[in-house]
């Protein structure tokens, strides 16, 4: 059953692992990454594991869903690797392996984007009362709660209820989207 | 030029350039030696210091026999050798033609200061007002638009640059002796004159032509212009045709009686355009109908201008052609991410404008300091800016960087003391080249160099100090920050942007990088026949390469003349010297010739002062004055003042470089050319004058003076003290012999015998071939068993080549032009040969190891026994899954401290073969360093691409390697994973290096010395890669270093190079100045023979007498100094001459 799995993880990461085969390990990006710091394994550790095809430890490790998609690594990189989309098709190949572990995480995703479904843009306090709805966590709200009062205090918030249901404008992208995504 | 004697044409003054110039001028040759720079060493003249002695020694590549054919001083000074015929601040404009037939056109670019004329007062720089950046210092200092191109220059005229003049004349009014002609410059010595009568055609057409920097006069009427016409002369006339009085068509008629090569245009209104075509059967060229616009009138006037220089350019025919035109640097400012901020932060240099800020002529005078004037002491080294990046399209690693930055590392750690840190960032530390690896180790450990894995991705300046801030992480993955006050760039090759034209101009082809393109196998050829190359036109190579690969398009360049005249290269005799009359016991009655140097040291010399410290010295007898000594009248008159005053020495005193001029006007007076001795006065005058000390004008005068007159008593001492000692001579037998028939004795014995001469080839082993005849491809996908083949065939078919298999070199004995050799052939037979000069090509082969289970584990091969088992059933037959190889197995590591520089192509090669072969497996390469040198680097490149996974050891944590089920079992730590891995593998690979076929006995045998380890020993790593210390002993192939195939032939091939040097000559003369025992006083100590670094000496025990080999000598006066009795001489330097020299310079 293991072996199987391992086989299936194998097969959904060998496109990421053909980006990052030519890496030389030389730590440009892991020395650029803002996010390195909370990262437990560094960018560069994470191709490695590629490369030598430890599919279970890049899954188990996750430092990717870290990754703020800021560019600088693929900016600098001397080998001209497209590391940052190789961190998001890392995310999108967890989700789907290790849903139930990175639950929290896609929710998060989702949440923000039905938000931006609707109004074409974030609205903040109806993301997060998606978020933590859906969550069902009744402390959860209590963790946002000093950043979201400071939030408030800089005028980043607005806390009116956002007009209903929006237009539905942005349906037939999003729409769109999603027959790409899930064409084969 | 003298055009029967066959010519080489050799473009670019480099190191390259000038050490394939002096190999052809010492075979015979006459060569064309063309610079585009206003002197001569390239890039290397830039750098003061050379790895691996950190001083410079450009001076050993001068020619060591016959030494005195050319000029034996620094060749940063200049060159000169009778055969050789440079062309500075020369470009080449056209070539056609065929190999022994190409037809060259060189354009000279104008200077505007006459060289003999200036005599370095500076005087214009202090005028001029332009400042520009210094190209000389790496644009880190400003100088005037008029400048000395080089430091150190012999001959260091001023020239101007003129992009940067404004011409304002400035400088021409100061000059002391008027040796600054502006007009000179491109368009405006070409003189157009304008004639109309019409005013305002008249004025406007001259303005708008002197705009243009043409040189205009004008003339109102067809009489004002003949009159012009008859005064001076002029290039291009635009003539009016209706005037009053004379009409165009008279003037042009006349006029083409007066200037018969003028060019004329005609100026026409519309209605008479029908006398402008009749104006072109009387000699005008074109007509222009008025109104005319300026771009008309523009292109009209440019195009006659580039025929006229067109015409100026100087046409010879060359035989040959030999490129060196090097490359170019990297600016990392071009880069739009251009993340370390170069060319903003001041304190972000590149390693080039580092090099500059070491030299005590740079801008810096010598002393770290950076640009807002703080003293260095923590600096940063990058590697890799501009070379192994993709995203650059730079898919190649420049190979010299690596060592760049040591040598720049420990220079400064020179030069600010042992407190300086010097940390150096690298992705792989390449030192892969002979004693690389010991220099690294010594710069880690001495040096307290700190190498660091890592890559630097950009600088922060902190705002008040301005020191620079940098983040980088540690193999394992830690963050760490550092500061520094310097950080210096290690910048790469680019392909020079001409290349494409260069290309397109001489039909060679480049690679995908931009470069010269060479032949498989011969790195010296280009596609096309003929035209040969060296140096970094196929990119950045170092001083040791360079110097073989320019010996290498020598000896092919040579052969390409050899072969097409179908004769050999001429014995070259020493000048035949007739019998001078005996003055060896009359008393010196010296001629002192005394030369202005066309007036232009006038101004300096006190000519009172001078004939009166002269005539103190009884020996002299006449003191005469001259103008210009070196040339013409003057030289004449010399020659008739000798004949009627019957001096027995003569000393000329003028500029270094007429010092052979003056020999031959002795010759021809009849005088021994060893007794006449040139003092330099010119060089004295130009070093005061360009000194940096704050004297007046009439101080400077007065210094000048009396630099002067030391160096004319100097010249004095020296002349009258000579000695016309015949020099002495060694017959040489034009006959070679080559020690091992691998690829490089084959190709070194080919090269030789293709010039005609003999060759005998001994070879250990039952068939030729060595090393070659177990690899089947390389790196570059080029099949070698072919090659090999051909090679073969060529030397068992070659009249002049003689093999001999299952024999041996059993003793070398005698000297340079002459050697006895003892072969001990097969079945106990001992043959005798005599040669001119040897050829050492025994080789190597792969080390042998029991390291990782090897000879007990059945799946732990070595790369040559997977070579073989993969073109074999062995492998054939087997499923792969998993292949580990091991690097460094025994190498660059006590005992064997040196890099082998060709097993990570190996195993990239090997990786890539079994990819293609059985395309699932897994294939690991656990490495200390990937030696992917060069172009070599895009191999490197494709196996990673192919899913190789390189992982890096260091030397405390050795992987291991355990028997198991399928095979092995290797245990690795990775530090980039930061776990110790466990690979299943089917087979171990083991990189174990090349070990030298050159026992302590071999050394003793030939007479030459074993490296610390014990490959051959040259006689200098850099400037003399072949030579060894003995003179006629050559080491090529890998008995000299560890070499790929297609270095390995152009090792040879300088080898063959360096024995054709000897064996054109039918004798081997001695220099003037060598060694000589005065045997009366010699007590046979023989210490002198230890002291000898030339092993020029000998005991020879039937006599009982010292005996010097006066062609091996080298004059260096070891043999002198040691000697307890005074017994050991060298001539030119006796007591008495040195004594009196030291009381002149001490006065």
């Amino acid at each position: 059953m293991k072996d199987a799995e391992n086989v299936q993880l194998a097969e959904a990461l060998a496109p990421i692992r053909d980006m990052v085969k030519a890496c030389i390990q030389c730590g440009t990006c892991s020395a650029s990454c803002p996010n390195a710091f909370a990262m437990a394994d560094t960018p560069r550790r994470l191709w490695r594991m590629l490369q030598a095809g430890e599919v279970q430890m890049v899954l188990k490790s996750g430092s990717f869903t870290l990754c703020s998609a800021c560019y600088t690594c693929t900016l600098r990189c001397p080998r001209g690797l497209p590391l940052t989309d190789a961190m998001s098709a890392l995310k999108q190949v967890v989700a789907h392996q290790d849903a139930l572990r990175f639950a929290s995480t896609t929710l998060f995703y989702r949440k923000f984007m039905e938000s931006v479904r609707r109004h074409g843009r974030v609205r903040e306090t109806e993301f997060m009362c998606l978020y933590l709805t859906a969550m069902k966590n009744p402390l959860l709200p209590f963790q946002f709660a000093p950043l979201g009062l400071k939030l408030f205090s800089r005028k980043k918030l607005d806390f009116r209820p956002p007009s209903k249901g929006g237009d539905a404008r942005m349906d037939a992208l999003f729409q769109k989207v999603h027959e790409l995504e899930n064409a084969p | 030029m003298n055009p029967e004697a066959g010519e080489i044409l050799v473009v670019g003054g480099g190191v390259s350039g000038m050490q394939a110039s002096l190999e052809l001028a010492e075979t015979g040759h006459d060569v064309m030696l063309v610079e585009r720079a206003p002197y001569l060493g390239g890039l290397v003249s830039q750098l003061d210091h050379q790895f691996p002695s950190n001083h410079c020694g450009m001076c050993r590549m001068l020619p060591m026999l016959h030494r005195d054919s050319g000029e034996q001083s620094c060749l940063r000074k200049g060159l000169r050798h009778d055969r050789i015929h440079i062309r500075l601040s020369t470009d080449v404009t056209a070539v056609e033609g065929e190999p022994g037939n190409f037809r060259v056109s060189l354009r000279k670019a104008a200077s505007c200061v006459d060289p003999i004329q200036c005599i370095g007062c500076g005087a214009c720089v202090k005028v001029c007002p332009v400042e520009t950046p210094d190209d000389f210092n790496a644009g880190l200092s400003m100088r005037k638009a008029i400048f000395q191109a080089a430091p150190f220059n012999m001959l260091n005229s001023y020239r101007i640059d003129p992009a940067a003049c404004t011409r304002c004349g400035a400088c021409v009014s100061a000059c002391p002796t008027g040796a600054i002609h502006l007009t000179d410059a491109d368009r405006g010595a070409f003189r157009i004159l304008v004639v109309d009568d019409e005013q305002i055609v008249r004025d406007s057409t001259a303005e708008w032509l002197i705009e243009e920097g043409f040189a205009v006069e004008k003339a109102a009427s067809g009489l004002q212009a003949l009159d012009l016409l008859g005064r001076s002369s002029y290039h291009l006339m635009l003539l009016d045709i209706k005037m009053p009085g004379m009409d165009g068509v008279e003037v042009l008629k006349k006029a083409k009686d007066i200037a018969p090569g003028i060019t004329v245009i005609m100026m026409t209104a519309y209605a008479t355009v029908e006398t402008a075509i009749e104006a072109m059967k009387s000699g005008a060229v074109e007509y222009l109908i008025k109104p005319f616009d300026p771009e008309m009138l523009l292109s009209m006037a440019d195009k006659h201008y580039q025929a006229f220089v067109e015409a100026a350019d100087e046409k010879i025919t060359a035989g040959a052609i030999v490129l060196t035109g090097g490359a170019a640097l990297y600016d990392p400012s071009g880069d739009p991410r251009n993340t370390l901020e170069y060319g903003v932060l001041p304190q972000v240099v590149t390693s080039l404008e580092f090099e500059r800020m070491l030299s005590p002529a740079g801008p810096c005078k010598g002393l770290l300091l950076r640009a807002d004037g703080k003293p260095v002491s923590r600096i940063a080294w990058i590697q890799c800016v501009g070379s192994r990046d993709l995203q650059l399209g730079a898919d190649y690693c420049s190979s010299i960087c690596c060592m760049i930055s040591i040598k720049e590392a420990l220079l400064a750690r020179e030069v600010s003391g042992e407190n300086l840190r010097a940390d150096i960032f690298f992705t792989d530390m390449r030192v892969c080249g002979k004693g690389f690896h010991r220099y690294k180790e010594l710069a880690e450990s001495a040096g307290h160099i700190r190498f660091i894995r890592g890559r630097v991705h950009s600088a922060i300046p902190e705002a008040v100090s301005g020191d620079l801030q940098i983040r980088y992480v540690s193999l394992s993955g830690i963050e760490k920050e550092e500061s520094y006050d310097l950080i210096v760039l290690a910048i790469g090759q680019r392909p020079h942007p001409d290349m494409p034209r260069l290309a397109e101009r001489y039909g060679f082809s480049l690679n995908a990088s931009g470069f010269a393109e060479s032949l498989p196998f011969s790195p010296s050829e280009t596609h096309r026949a003929g035209i040969f190359m060296a140096g970094s036109f196929s990119g950045l190579k170092d001083i040791r390469e360079s110097v073989i690969q320019a010996s290498a398009a020598a000896v092919n360049a040579s052969r390409t003349m050899s072969v097409l005249s179908k004769s050999f290269p001429q014995h070259l005799d020493t000048k035949d010297i007739p019998p001078f009359p005996d003055v060896s016991r009359e008393p010196s009655r010296v001629l002192a010739a005394i030369c202005s140097c066309d007036a232009a040291l006038d101004v300096c010399m006190d000519a009172a002062s001078v004939v009166q410290r002269l005539r103190q010295d009884p020996a002299v007898q006449d003191v005469l004055f001259f103008n210009h000594l070196c040339a013409g009248q003057d030289r004449e008159s010399l020659i008739q003042e000798i004949r009627q005053r019957h001096p027995n020495r003569l000393l000329t005193a003028s500029c270094a470089s007429c010092a052979d001029i003056f020999q031959e006007v002795a010759v021809a007076a009849g005088m021994d050319p060893r007794l006449s001795v040139t003092a330099d006065i010119r060089m004295p005058v130009l070093c005061a004058m360009s000194s940096s000390k704050a004297l007046d004008t009439a101080a400077k005068m007065q210094q000048c003076a009396d630099l002067m007159n030391s160096a004319i008593s100097e010249g004095l001492v020296r002349v009258k003290h000579a000695d016309a000692v015949k020099p002495s001579e060694t017959a040489v037998t034009a006959r070679a012999l080559v020690a091992g028939a691998g690829i490089a004795g084959m190709t070194a014995a080919l090269a030789i015998a293709d010039h005609g001469y003999p060759v005998d080839v001994v070879e250990r082993s039952d068939r030729v071939g060595g090393n070659l005849n177990w690899i089947h491809h390389t790196l570059d996908g080029h099949d070698v068993q072919p090659y090999l083949e051909e090679i073969r065939q060529k030397v068992e078919s070659h009249p002049r080549i003689q093999v001999y298999t299952r024999a041996q070199v059993m003793g070398v004995w005698g000297e340079a032009g002459h050697f006895y050799t003892t072969v001990a052939g097969p079945d106990n037979s001992v043959m005798q040969f005599e040669h001119g000069s040897v050829i050492l090509a025994t080789g190597g082969a792969e080390a042998s190891t029991s390291l990782y289970g090897h000879g007990t584990n059945p799946a732990v091969l070595t790369q040559k026994e997977l070579e073989t088992a993969l073109h074999s059933d062995a492998l054939a037959s087997r499923e792969l899954s998993s292949v580990v190889m091991i690097q460094c197995v025994g190498s660059r590591e006590a005992p064997r401290n040196y890099c082998s520089r060709v097993c990570c192509q190996t195993a990239v090669k090997q990786a890539l073969a079994l990819k293609s072969q059985y395309p699932d497996v897994r294939i690991y390469v656990l490495y200390r360093d990937m030696m992917l040198y060069g172009f070599s680097e895009s191999a490197y490149t494709r196996a990673r691409r192919e899913g190789v996974v390189f992982i890096p050891y260091s030397l405390d944590q050795k992987p291991e390697v355990v028997p198991a089920e399928t095979g092995a079992c290797v245990r690795v730590f990775d530090p980039v994973s930061d776990r110790r891995l466990e690979i299943e593998t089917d087979i171990v690979v083991l990189a174990t290096g090349i070990v030298p076929a050159f026992t302590s006995d071999d050394g003793d045998i030939f007479g030459v010395e074993r490296d610390p380890d014990r490959f051959f020993m040259e006689a200098d790593a850099k400037w003399r890669p072949v030579d060894a210390m003995k003179t006629g002993v050559f080491g090529c192939g890998i008995v000299n270093a560890p070499l790929t195939i297609s270095e390995t032939v152009a090792s040879a091939q300088a080898a063959a190079m360096r024995a054709l040097r000897i064996l054109t000559r039918t004798t081997l003369a001695s220099s003037r100045i060598t060694a000589v025992v005065r045997h009366s006083l010699c007590s046979r100590c023989q210490l002198c023979i230890a002291a000898c670094p030339y092993q020029a000496r000998v005991l020879d025990t039937e006599a009982d007498q010292i005996r010097v080999n006066a062609a091996m000598c080298q004059g260096c006066g070891a043999c002198a100094s040691i000697c307890p009795n005074s017994a050991a001489v060298v001539e030119g330097f006796s007591m008495p001459q040195l004594f009196e020299m030291i009381d002149i310079a001490v006065q």
